[in-house]
Formats: C-alpha cells, structure tokens, sequence
C-alpha cells in the first residue's frame, strides 16, 4: 500500500465504518462489541505503517480537485501522523474499557457508532489540509460529541450536553467567519497553497475564538468540567485522545505551519494560555468531584501545550507535541481509573471515599503513576514535555510566564496528590471491588505506558523532533 | 574501562531495584543477599571508578543540545564512593530492622532505585537528563516515607511538594542559564553572576539547598523522623540527600558560577548557613524524642556545610565539604543507633529510656563517638571540620557568622548530652520497656554499621590527612588562585590556637547547661533543656513552632488553598455564571420577544417580508458600490 492509500484508510474505514456497527448490533451483542474493537484497531495500526514516512520528515500532499476552492486535500506530515497514531491509539483502549463500563447501559449500537466515528472524524481533521474540511470534522465531532455527553439521557445531563454543544459550535462558526475573512484575502482554503501569507489579527481573533472554545481555555472552559455527567469513556475520550487536543493541533496546523501570527498576538497568547492553566488548576484544587477536578486539570495542562506552540522556538513546540502524547495516556488513565472507581462505590464526591486501595490496589497505584506523569515527574513522560515546555518559555525570555507556569504545576502536584490521598488512602468509607478485567488492565497498560514513554523517550522524539524541525523551517 | 562502564553506577541498582520488587514477599533472605552482593558489587566499582577518574559517556537524546551526557571525575567519583558506602551499610542494616515488613518487595526496591538515581544525577554532565534524575528522586521519596506508620502520607506529600518545590525552582534557574549560554552541558557552563544569572544562581542554589535540607525547606524531615522508618532517616536525610544537596551546592558556587569571596550572593548563603544552625539546634534542643532531636541536627549540620561553601575561601569549602561526609557518618550512624534502641525497647521517647548503656554496650559506644563527633569534640573527625568552617567564615570578614557556628556548637553539645544521658546513662525510666522485660544488644548486622561508622569517625578525625589529600582537597584543584596552597592538614588537630580555644570553651559551656538543666529538673535527664525551653520569650517563639507557624508547607498551603479559592471564585464560577445564566436568560427574553411577533395577522407578516426586501436591496445596494 502506497502512503496515499493508508491516509485515505485511516480516515475512511473508521468513518465509513462506524455506521455498520448498528447492523451488526442488530445481529448479535458481542459481534458488534468484537466489530467495534476491530474497527479501532485498525484505525491504530494504519497510522502506524506511517512511521517510516514521517521519520524520513518529507510531506506528501493528496488533492482531489473540486469546485470553489473546496478541494479536498490531505497533509501527511510527521505532524499529522504523529496526532493521527496518538488520538487512535488512546481510542482505541477506550473502546476496550468500555466493553466492560458500558456492557449494561442502553443504547449500545449507538454508543460505539459516534465513539468510532469520533475517532475518524478526529483522523479525518488531522489529515486535512482544507480549511472547509477541517471545519466540516470539526462539527461531526461536535455533534457526536453532544450525544455521547447527554448518553444517560438525565435532563440534568442533556442540558450540560447542550451547553457543550453551544459552546464549542458558537466557538467553531466564529472560527468559520475567520476562515472566510482568510478566504477573502486569499481566495482559497486550501492550506497548502497559503503558506506565508499574511493575515488580518481580527481573523486570529475569530479563530483563536474557536480553538480556545474546543480546547477549553479560559474564558472558554467551562462546559468541559460539566460535561463530566458523560459516561467516563466519553469523558476519557473527550480530555485525553480526542477532543480537546483538536484546538491545540489546529493551532499548531494554522498557525505554525501556515500563517506566522501578526501584531501583539505572539505577546498576547502566552498570558491568556498561562492565566488560563493557573485558573484552572486554582478550579481543581477547590472542586471535590472527581470528575471535575480531572477535567479542571485538563484545562490547565491544554494550557501548557498552548504555551509551548505559542513560544514558536524548537524546546517548546517539541515539548508541546510530546505534551499531546503524554498527557493523552496519563489523563486517559487518570479518567478510566476515576470511571473504575465511580463505577464502583457509586460515589463522585472525593470526601466521601477513602482506602480504596486495599481493594483495588491495581486501579489505585495507576492513578498514582498517572497522577506523575501529569505532574511532570521523571521518570515518567509527563516530566519531559512539561520540562521543555517550561524550558522553551525561558528560552524566549518569558522568564515570569515560566514561573506562572512553574507554579501551576506545583498546584497540579498539590491537588492531584490529594485526590489520591483521599480516594485511596486513609480510612475506607465505602470499600468496592476492583473493576472488571478488560478495565483494569487498559488503566494498567496506560500507567504502564506512561512510564515506559518517559524512559524510552527518544523513540517518540524522533516524530516529533521530524515535525519540529519541519514547522522550524516554516517559521523561518 | 570504557565510557560504557560509567552506566553501570545506574543500571546496576535499577536492576536490582526491580529483582527486589519481583521476589515474592514470602521468599525469605534471598532478596537480602541479592542486595547486599550488589551494594558490595557498588562500592567495589565505586573505588574503580575512584582510580580511574577521568570518563565521558555521551550520547545523542532528544536534539537541541540534549544528549545523555555523563562524566566521571574527581568529585563525582568521590561522592559514588560515598552513596555506595552508605548503601551497603543501610542494606546490611535493613536485613535485620526491616525484615518481616509487610512493603518488604517495595523498601529494596526504593532503596536501589534511589541509589541508581542518585548515582546517575551525580554523573550527569547534561542537565536534562541531570534533572530527570535529580526529581525522579521524588518519587523514591514518596514511596519510602509511607512505608512508615499508618499517618506517614501526610509527610509523605509534604516532603514530595517541598522538594518539588526547590526542584521546580532549579528548574527555572536551569532555563535561564540554558538562555544565557546556549548550552546544556554543565562542564561547558561557566557565568558571572550578574544581572539574569543572579537569579538563576539564585534558583539553582534553591535547588541544592532543599535537596539538603536546609531552612526553611526542612520542615519535613522532623515530622519524617517520627513517620518514616528510621532506616529511612539515615539514609536519606542523614546520607544520600546531603551528599547530593551539597554536591550541587558545590558545584553551583565553584563551576557554573564564580562565586567571589564577599559577594552578595556569598552573602546570602552565609546567611542561611548561619539561621539554619542558630535556629535548628534550639529546636533540636528541646525535642523529647530521639528521632525528631537527631533529625533537627541533620537540618542544623546542613547549615555548617552551607556556611563553609558560602565564604567562598579555600579553607572554608574544604571545610564545607569535609563536613559533608563527616555529617553523613556521624548522624548515619546516629539514626542507626536509635534504630538500634528502638529495635529492642520499642520506643524513642527519652522519657521512657535510660541506662541503656549496660545492656546495649556496642550501640552506646556507636552513639557516643557520634555524637561526640556532631558536637565537635577533639580530634574526632567534626572537629577537623568545624574548625576550618570557623577559620573560613573568620577569614570571610564577617565574625558574626563564626559567632553563629560557634553558638550552634553549644546547643548541640548540650542537645547530646541531654539525648546520650537520658538514653544510654542515668538512671532507667519506671516506664521504660525494659523494667518489663529485659532487653539485650542488637542483633551483628544492626550493630556492625553503626560501629563502622563510629570508626570512620574516628579515623577520619585522628588521620585527617588520608580523607583531606585523597578526597576533598583535589576538589579545589583549579578554583583558587595560582600559587594558593591548598593543603589544610598540617594545622587540624591543633588545640592552641584562639578559634579551637573558643570552641572548647563552648564545649565547657554546653556541660555546664546540661548540668544545670539536670539539676533544676530533678535530676532528669529528659528535663535538662527546659531552662532553655522555659526562657521568657523564648518560650512564646518555641509555642510558635510547635504549632508550626514557621512550617512553610503548612502556611503554604494555606496560601494555596486560599488563592485557589480567590480564583475559582473570582474568575472561574463568574464565567460560568455568564454562561449559565445571563446568556441564557438574554436568549429566553429574545425568543420571548420573537414569539410575541409572532400574532398570527396576516398583516403583520407582509410587514415583516417588506421590511426584508428593503434591507437585502439596502445591503446588495452597498455592495455594488
């Protein structure tokens, strides 16, 4: 298979896909389970067979010409293909934790028709290379993404499922008014073709608008703790492989790679990205559900990555792909470890429990592992893209905003730590048994991940040094 | 020897970390054996790598001037032999007091790799992988703290956020040098501190001297003593961190900066030197536990090392660095020793010993030429140490430092004669353990450290020109000027000069506290501080501490969780208040108002289309134009 035809897989079999899983589900239970599974996989192995490409750093550009600049173009770069191997891969072991979590709910032809889809529409936006096209995935994934949080179909639960919809379309039309104030410049949408060009700052401003909105950036953020009422594999999915990570790769996508940032912007970016991680984290420290102190920690560390892609200086676009990376399997973890435990004590309130890990010693050590990673300790990965993130900042001489972000990360230390101290340590208020074995054994192999990403990190450093030192020479 | 050897420092005891972990908890001694081969295996290529010191181990990592850079010279190999010395004598230790705990797999394994961490950010000559080691200790430090009492994870965090705190701060100063010079090399870095670089000195000195110990970064050891397992406190905050803490120091204030004698920042470490002293030892005074009263020392001796290192003269840093390893011997073999007693009577509480001495003769006899050396007796090796500490910080110009060392060598004389009396002489307590049952010595493997290390003292103090010529003089090859000797043996052990004058006055008077103390309390030993404790003023600022109003974590803490607070409610919930209500409550009102429109009159819509027609012409009207 040529490159052209392993991109064009990657997108399609998931999207295509997805929407057979129902008929399978008609037949039998299991087989759509199996079917699902398999779909993800191979969704994760395709990008893999890329690896050769994207180390060799070249581009390859796929067009299928169409009318009004709507060409539909593909971008297979180091960049692409390193976001396209992390968001299936974490996909794809939520698609294995949930077989266990969702095995007695409702709805289970639809669950595992939009948490596929999600996954391609997510390969299909990674790929693209048309403005149209990006925003078109872009939207799928929203309304996939509406459904999935609204899943239990509480009303409580539909009105945060609206809210997040509300948000982040509203943020994603704003984005398109960009795209058309770009167009009326250039006269395309074809990023390929726009490389260099300058851009008004009021489009920045539109489309910044957009990506803070789907990234969950302050004052943009706060849909995301709330939709904590998801089931934990939307949730998990939503933080770590899928959602959030889109704002972060457009802007890596658009605005390192395409269009270098006029005016104050460069200035401006990293105090509203550092403000916004410092806030969150302030929001995870005081918040006492489990859930929305994960996803308040997620705001905060989406914050980091924008800081080291604002840098623009190799430390910190390195150190921000890597981010993407790490933090998809840790906070992964850290979400499917709350969802084993939730599941279990039937408790969100992190006061209310206590020395879970006698019981669930497994779930309880990979939270710890995870809870590291996410903190930014060695050995684990988390260390290494938060440190050359904070090292790029220096470089650029943002001494301050390094020391903001330093201080975040004390916070995350603080707080994280005493989510585990109170859920797992102490005494035990309400003792649960550990989760089932296709559950523990994704958190486990996530924990497990983080570790071995942090000591082997060369080898994903290689992609990622690939596409550095692609978007330096853009810069350039 | 290939560059490749200079991995095994680290892989070794990583190894043998997860070996550890793997064997199951129910397989008894081997694991103990696998250990203490490799610790031994350790110190043998420690001494190897002693004689041949000069090895560069490089290899690319990650681009951008970030390779896996190591380099072994004269003071890395010194402190390999140092870490693997004292890990041979924790593990032999360890076999004895830690057997039958039920974290067993977890304790060697934490041990080992704390060791290969140690090694390796001791070898690091890049400081990417340097940190990467440096604050993988972190996670070490946790793990061995909670394998104490049931309540020993609040310390646990506490010391993790305090130590993450200096390290996030080294890290900053790290960034900043990497700014400056354009290299991450450390053997390649060399500034002035001026300007930025101050704070990065600044920052990195943050680094080190939280790794030590020193205040107000310390507050986790005392609460450590009483939560973490004593092995744990001789091997950490009495060895491996101050080897490590000062290590950095040293090489902070000698290579990657010139720190200049009477500079600012020479200043600023004097200062903390000298406040760590004065304040831990009269808190050590007046402890009434043997762990928390050992563990103030091991904050106070910091400040000794500190204020050698920041006179920035010869005499001083050899001093300094002298004290390092003389600290770590004596108050290794200080924690060991109440180990010892605690193996046997249950119990650290002065209150409840006494008259040990009889019974217990080897670990008495460890402790006392330990503490004799802590306190500076001649010609025990503390002694060499302190009095080139007191003849730099003389020669620094500013006596008032050397007033300070020499108070803290008061109280901490009188601290040990008040622990060593209530301990191991005087009479026995009627609570003590033993007037139920009787107590013996401990078994060899606890006792044989402890004696070893008594030794050492001994030998390095008597034959202080072995340890001074092959260790740490050569250290300063290079960093003083042309012609400057740098050979301190010669003069060490002498008595009559004024400043061992002066010193041993501050010994008598120490005796005479302690024998005042014992007298006024009734001839309780336990009791013998409380003159000082009961002093006016004193008294309220010791309340003060008890209540930890000095502890930064614990005010820390407050100040975080009340920012967190000011920001969640400020800016967060106000946020989602506009969410939440106003823009939904602004689209009801609207929709409100576009229902009521909505009448039904024919009439009313043929408006509506016409007022459209007008504005779409109105709109493609200025268009065209």
């Amino acid at each position: 298979m040529n490159i052209e035809t392993i991109t064009l897989l990657t997108v399609f079999v998931p999207i295509v896909g997805s929407f057979t899983i129902p008929l399978v589900g008609l037949a039998s239970k299991s087989a759509r389970s199996a079917w699902a599974i398999a779909l993800g996989a191979v969704t994760a192995a395709l990008p893999l067979l890329l690896i050769p490409t994207a180390l060799a750093g070249g581009e390859t550009i796929l067009r299928k010409a169409f009318v009004l600049g709507l060409d539909f173009v593909l971008i297979i770069d180091p960049l692409s293909i390193f976001m396209a191997i992390v968001s299936s891969f974490v996909g794809f072991l939520i698609i294995i934790y949930s077989i266990g979590y969702i095995h007695h709910e409702e709805n289970q032809n639809e669950y595992y028709l939009l948490v596929v889809l999600f996954i391609g529409s997510m390969m299909g936006l990674v790929f693209s290379g048309n403005l149209i096209f990006l925003y078109l995935f872009w939207e799928i994934i929203a309304i996939c993404c509406w459904r999935l949080i609204g899943f239990y179909r509480l009303k409580e639960h539909v009105r945060k499922a609206d809210k997040a919809f509300l948000v982040t379309f509203f943020g994603a039309v704003v984005m398109l008014l960009g795209f058309i104030q770009i167009y009326s410049k250039t006269g395309s949408f074809d990023l390929t073709t726009m490389r260099g060009a300058v851009i008004p700052g009021s489009a920045v401003l539109l489309i910044l608008f957009g990506m803070f909105s789907k990234s969950a950036t302050v004052p943009l953020h706060t849909w995301l703790p709330d939709a904590g009422v998801a089931p934990t594999t939307v949730t998990a999915l939503l933080h770590a492989a899928v959602l959030v990570k889109i704002g972060v790769y457009a802007y890596a996508r658009i605005f390192l790679y395409t269009f270098p940032l006029p005016g104050a912007w460069p200035k401006v970016i990293p105090i509203v990205v550092v403000v916004s991680s410092l806030v969150a984290a302030a929001a995870a420290t005081v918040e006492t559900d489990f859930k929305r102190i994960l996803a308040y920690s997620t705001v905060s560390q989406i914050g980091y990555i924008f800081l080291g892609f604002s840098m623009a200086n190799e430390a910190g676009i390195t150190g921000s792909l890597l981010f993407i990376l790490m933090h998809g399997l840790a906070k992964a973890g850290l979400f499917l470890c709350a969802g084993i435990v939730i599941h279990a004590t039937h408790k969100r309130d992190i006061r209310e429990m206590g020395g879970l890990i006698k019981t669930m010693p497994i779930t309880g050590v990979a939270f710890l592992l995870c809870s590291f990673s996410v903190i930014g300790i060695p050995p684990f990965g988390g260390f290494f893209s938060k440190f050359l993130v904070i090292m790029g900042t220096v470089k650029a001489g943002q001494v301050g905003i390094a020391a903001v972000a330093l201080f975040t990360a004390l916070l995350t230390m603080f707080y994280l730590l005493k989510v585990f101290s109170l859920v797992f340590l102490g005494e035990a208020k309400s003792p649960a048994p550990e989760g089932t074995r296709s559950m523990v054994s994704v958190v486990g192999l996530l924990a497990f991940l983080s570790l071995v990403a942090g000591i082997f990190v060369a080898y994903p450093t290689k992609i990622v040094q690939a596409a550095t030192t692609h978007i330096m020479w853009w810069l350039k | 020897m290939t560059p490749n050897t200079l991995l095994w420092p680290i892989l070794l005891p990583a190894i043998v970390a997860v070996i550890a972990f793997l064997i199951p908890t129910r397989v008894k001694w081997f694991r103990e054996a696998i250990c203490l081969g490799a610790s031994a295996a350790l110190i043998y290529l420690a001494f190897a790598l002693f004689a041949v010191k000069n090895l560069e181990f490089r290899l690319p990592w990650m681009g951008q001037g970030i390779g896996f850079e190591l380099r072994l010279f004269h003071f890395s190999a010194f402190i390999l032999v140092g870490l693997a010395g004292f890990l041979f004598l924790i593990t032999l230790y360890s076999t004895v007091k830690m057997s039958g705990h039920p974290r067993i797999r977890e304790y060697y394994a934490y041990v080992f790799l704390t060791a290969a961490l140690a090694n390796g950010a001791v070898l690091a000559d890049n400081f990417v992988p340097f940190v990467f080691f440096w604050e993988g200790l972190l996670v070490t430090l946790y793990g061995l703290i909670t394998l104490g009492r049931k309540e020993a994870n609040r310390t646990a965090v506490k010391a993790f956020i305090i130590n993450g705190l200096c390290d996030f701060c080294m890290i900053l100063g790290i960034g900043i040098l990497w700014a400056q010079t354009g290299t991450l090399t450390i053997s390649q870095i060399s500034v002035k501190p001026e300007g930025l670089a101050v704070v990065a000195f600044l920052m990195m000195m943050i680094g080190a001297i939280g790794k030590a110990g020193a205040m107000p970064f310390h507050t986790w050891i005392p609460d450590a003593a009483i939560d973490a397992p004593v092995t744990f406190m001789a091997f950490m905050p009495a060895a491996f961190e101050k080897l490590l803490g000062i290590y950095l120091l040293a090489r902070i204030t000698l290579d990657l900066f010139k720190l200049e004698k009477g500079s600012g920042l020479s200043l600023v470490l004097m200062i903390i030197g000298a406040a760590t002293i004065v304040l831990a030892v009269m808190m050590a005074l007046i402890q009434k536990d043997f762990k928390r009263l050992l563990s103030y020392h091991a904050v106070s001796q910091v400040g000794y090392m500190i204020l050698g290192i920041g006179t920035a003269v010869p005499i001083g840093i050899v001093g300094g660095l002298f004290h390092m390893i003389n600290h770590a011997m004596y108050k290794c073999g200080l924690f060991l020793s109440a180990g010892s007693v605690e193996y046997r009577t249950g119990t650290t509480e002065l209150k409840k010993l006494g008259g040990l001495a009889k019974v217990m003769p080897f670990t008495a006899a460890g402790f006392t030429v330990c503490a004799l050396a802590i306190s500076g007796v001649w010609p025990l090796n503390g002694f060499v140490s302190k009095e080139m500490i007191f003849h730099g910080a003389i020669e620094s110009g500013y006596v008032i430092f050397a007033i300070a060392a020499w108070v803290g060598a008061i109280f901490t004389f009188a601290s040990f004669l008040k622990a060593g009396h209530s301990v191991f002489f005087g009479p026995r307590s009627e609570e003590s353990p033993a007037a139920v049952k009787p107590i013996k010595e401990s078994p060899a493997p606890i006792v044989i450290p402890i004696l070893i290390l008594a030794l050492l003292c001994i030998t390095f103090g008597v034959a202080n020109k072995l340890p001074l010529t092959t260790f740490i003089q050569p250290i300063l090859e290079g960093h003083v000027e042309a012609g400057e000797s740098i050979d301190f043996t010669p003069h060490a052990l002498s008595l009559f000069t004024p400043i061992a004058g002066i010193s041993i006055l501050c010994l008598l008077l120490a005796f005479g506290l302690h024998a005042f103390g014992w007298k006024k309390g009734g001839k309780k030993a336990y009791l013998a501080s409380e003159p000082v404790h009961k002093f006016p003023v004193l008294h309220t600022i010791y309340d003060w501490a008890e209540n930890r109003v000095f502890d930064l974590y614990e005010q820390g803490v407050i100040v975080l969780n009340g920012l967190a607070m000011v920001l969640f409610k400020g800016i967060d919930r106000p946020i989602d208040f506009v969410y939440e209500k106003i823009i939904t409550k602004t689209g009801e009102a609207f929709a409100g108002v576009l229902s009521k429109a909505h009448t039904g009159h024919y009439a009313n819509y043929l408006a509506w289309c016409l007022g459209g027609l007008v504005a779409i012409a109105a709109l493609i009207n200025a268009l065209l134009k």
